[in-house]
C-alpha cells in the first residue's frame, strides 16, 4: 500500500502542516508514505500522475481565510482533471488552523469531501487541528504527554484508519462514504495563554522587522479608521 | 462603496451604485503565509503584483461582493488568493467572539457579505459549505452576511443587478 502525504501549505520549509505530516508518519506502518509538495498554484502533471498511483492521499494544509489557500485550491482543480476516478483512492485532511478551536476547520474539510466527490474519490474524514500556528513552539514529548498530546491522539486513529481502510479493500471502502467521521482538537495549552503567546509573537515580529508594536495596528494611508 | 471580486474577466453584471472591482488581470501571486501584512508593512500585502491593496479597499467598503464559480463549495481560486492577500484588513491580535478566537478589528467599517456563485453542477453539500463559508468570513471579518444566490451560469447573472 502506498499513502501520499501532501503539504498544502506555500511555505515550502517549516510549516505546521509539515510538522503534522512528519507526526502522522510515525503512526503509519505496513504502508509505504510518499511526501509531495503542493506550496504553488498548480499540480504538473507528472505529479497528478504519481498522486493516482497512490492508495490513499492525504492532504495537510493551513487553514486560510475558513477555507483552502487559493493555490491549493487551483492545484484541487487540477486534480480533478487528471483523476482517473475509478480507483477507489482514498483522501484524508489534516487542516491546521491558527485559532484555538479545531471546528474552525470544518468548512475547510468539507469543500476537500466536496472535491473528493467531484473527483471521484472516496472521503476518509480529517482532523481539524486548533492552535496550529503554536505547534513549532511546542515540543514534542516522549512520554506523549504536554501540549501536543490532543493532536497526537489524533492522528493516531487517523493513521490507523488510514491502514485498516486498505486492508478491508477498496470495494468496501467504497461502500461506506465516510469511514471516519471527523476529529476537532486543539492543543492542552491554556486558551488564554495562547492568545497571549501569539501577541508577544507579533511584537516580536514587529520589532525583528524594524517596526514598532503600536504600528501593529497602523492604518496605512487611503485606508478608513 | 461596494467591493466587488471577481474571477470573471468579462465582467458584465450591473451594478447599483458606487463600487470597486478587482478582477483577474494578469497574474495573481498567492499568499505565502509570511504575515508581512501583519508585521512588516501593516495594512498591505508585501508581494507587489497590483492585487496588495485588497485590505485597504475593504476598509472603505460598505458591501463586500464576491462574484465567482463555485468551486467545491468554496470561492475561485482567483477570488480565494484575492482574499487570502487581504488579511491585513483586520489585526493580528486575537479576539473572543461568540465563545470563538478570532481577530481584532483593524478598522471600524462593519461589512455586509455576499456571494453570488455560478456553475453547472453545484450540488446541495456544496451550497451548504459556501454557506457556512460566508458566515465564517463575517464572523473574521466581525461583519454580516447579506445574501447568498446560485446560478447556473455566469450569463444567467447579466440578467440581474447587483
Ligand atoms: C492568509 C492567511 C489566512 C489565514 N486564515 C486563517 C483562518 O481563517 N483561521 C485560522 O484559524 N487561521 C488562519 N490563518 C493561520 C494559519 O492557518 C496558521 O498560521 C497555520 O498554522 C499555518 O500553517 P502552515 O505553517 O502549515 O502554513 C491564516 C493564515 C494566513 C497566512
Amino acid at each position: 500500500m502506498k499513502t501520499a502525504l501532501i503539504n498544502g501549505s506555500p511555505k515550502v520549509k517549516s510549516s505546521n502542516s509539515g510538522i503534522l505530516l512528519e507526526d502522522l508518519k510515525a503512526y503509519l506502518v505496513e504502508t509505504e508514505a510518499v511526501e509531495f509538495g503542493l506550496h504553488t498554484g498548480t499540480a504538473a502533471k507528472e505529479k497528478a500522475e504519481a498522486l493516482n498511483q497512490a492508495d490513499a492521499l492525504v492532504f495537510s494544509f493551513p487553514l486560510y481565510v475558513d477555507g483552502i489557500p487559493g493555490h491549493l485550491l487551483s492545484c484541487l482543480a487540477d486534480l480533478e482533471e487528471a483523476s482517473s476516478k475509478s480507483k477507489g483512492i482514498r483522501v484524508y485532511g489534516i487542516v491546521n488552523c491558527g485559532f484555538y478551536e479545531g471546528i474552525q476547520a470544518e468548512p475547510a474539510l468539507q469543500v476537500l469531501q466536496n472535491w473528493c466527490e467531484k473527483a471521484g474519490y472516496v472521503w476518509g474524514g480529517g482532523v481539524g487541528v486548533g492552535g496550529g500556528g503554536g505547534l513549532a513552539q511546542m515540543p514534542k514529548t516522549k512520554s506523549g504527554h504536554g501540549p501536543r498530546e490532543p493532536i497526537e491522539k489524533a492522528l493516531k486513529a487517523l493513521a490507523e484508519a488510514i491502514c485498516s481502510e486498505h486492508v478491508q479493500g477498496d470495494q468496501q471502502a467504497q461502500d461506506h462514504q465516510q469511514i471516519q467521521e471527523n476529529q476537532y482538537v486543539s492543543v492542552a495549552f491554556p486558551r488564554f495563554l495562547y492568545k497571549l503567546a501569539a501577541q508577544m509573537g507579533w511584537r516580536q515580529m514587529m520589532k525583528a522587522s524594524g517596526g514598532k508594536a503600536r504600528d501593529l495596528g497602523r492604518r496605512p494611508e487611503g485606508g478608513e479608521d | 462603496m461596494k467591493l466587488i471580486i471577481t474571477d470573471l474577466e468579462n465582467f458584465k453584471v450591473p451594478v447599483e451604485g458606487d463600487y470597486k472591482i478587482i478582477q483577474p488581470q494578469g497574474n495573481i501571486r498567492n499568499c505565502i503565509g509570511c504575515f508581512g501584512c501583519w508585521t512588516r508593512t501593516p495594512g498591505r500585502c508585501v508581494i507587489h503584483d497590483g492585487y496588495e491593496n485588497t485590505g485597504i479597499d475593504m476598509s472603505k467598503c460598505t458591501e463586500l461582493i464576491f462574484v465567482s464559480r463555485c468551486y467545491y463549495g468554496s470561492v475561485s481560486p482567483f477570488v480565494k488568493t484575492v482574499q487570502d492577500r487581504a488579511i491585513s484588513y483586520i489585526h493580528p491580535d486575537f479576539v473572543m467572539r461568540r465563545g470563538e478566537m478570532h481577530h481584532k478589528r483593524r478598522y471600524s467599517n462593519v461589512i455586509q457579505l455576499s456571494a453570488y456563485y455560478y456553475g453547472e453542477t453545484v450540488t446541495d453539500a456544496e451550497k451548504e459549505t459556501a454557506r457556512k463559508i460566508l458566515q465564517a468570513n463575517a464572523d473574521n471579518y466581525d461583519g454580516r452576511v447579506k445574501n447568498i444566490y446560485f446560478y447556473k451560469s455566469a450569463e444567467e447573472l447579466e440578467g440581474i443587478r447587483i
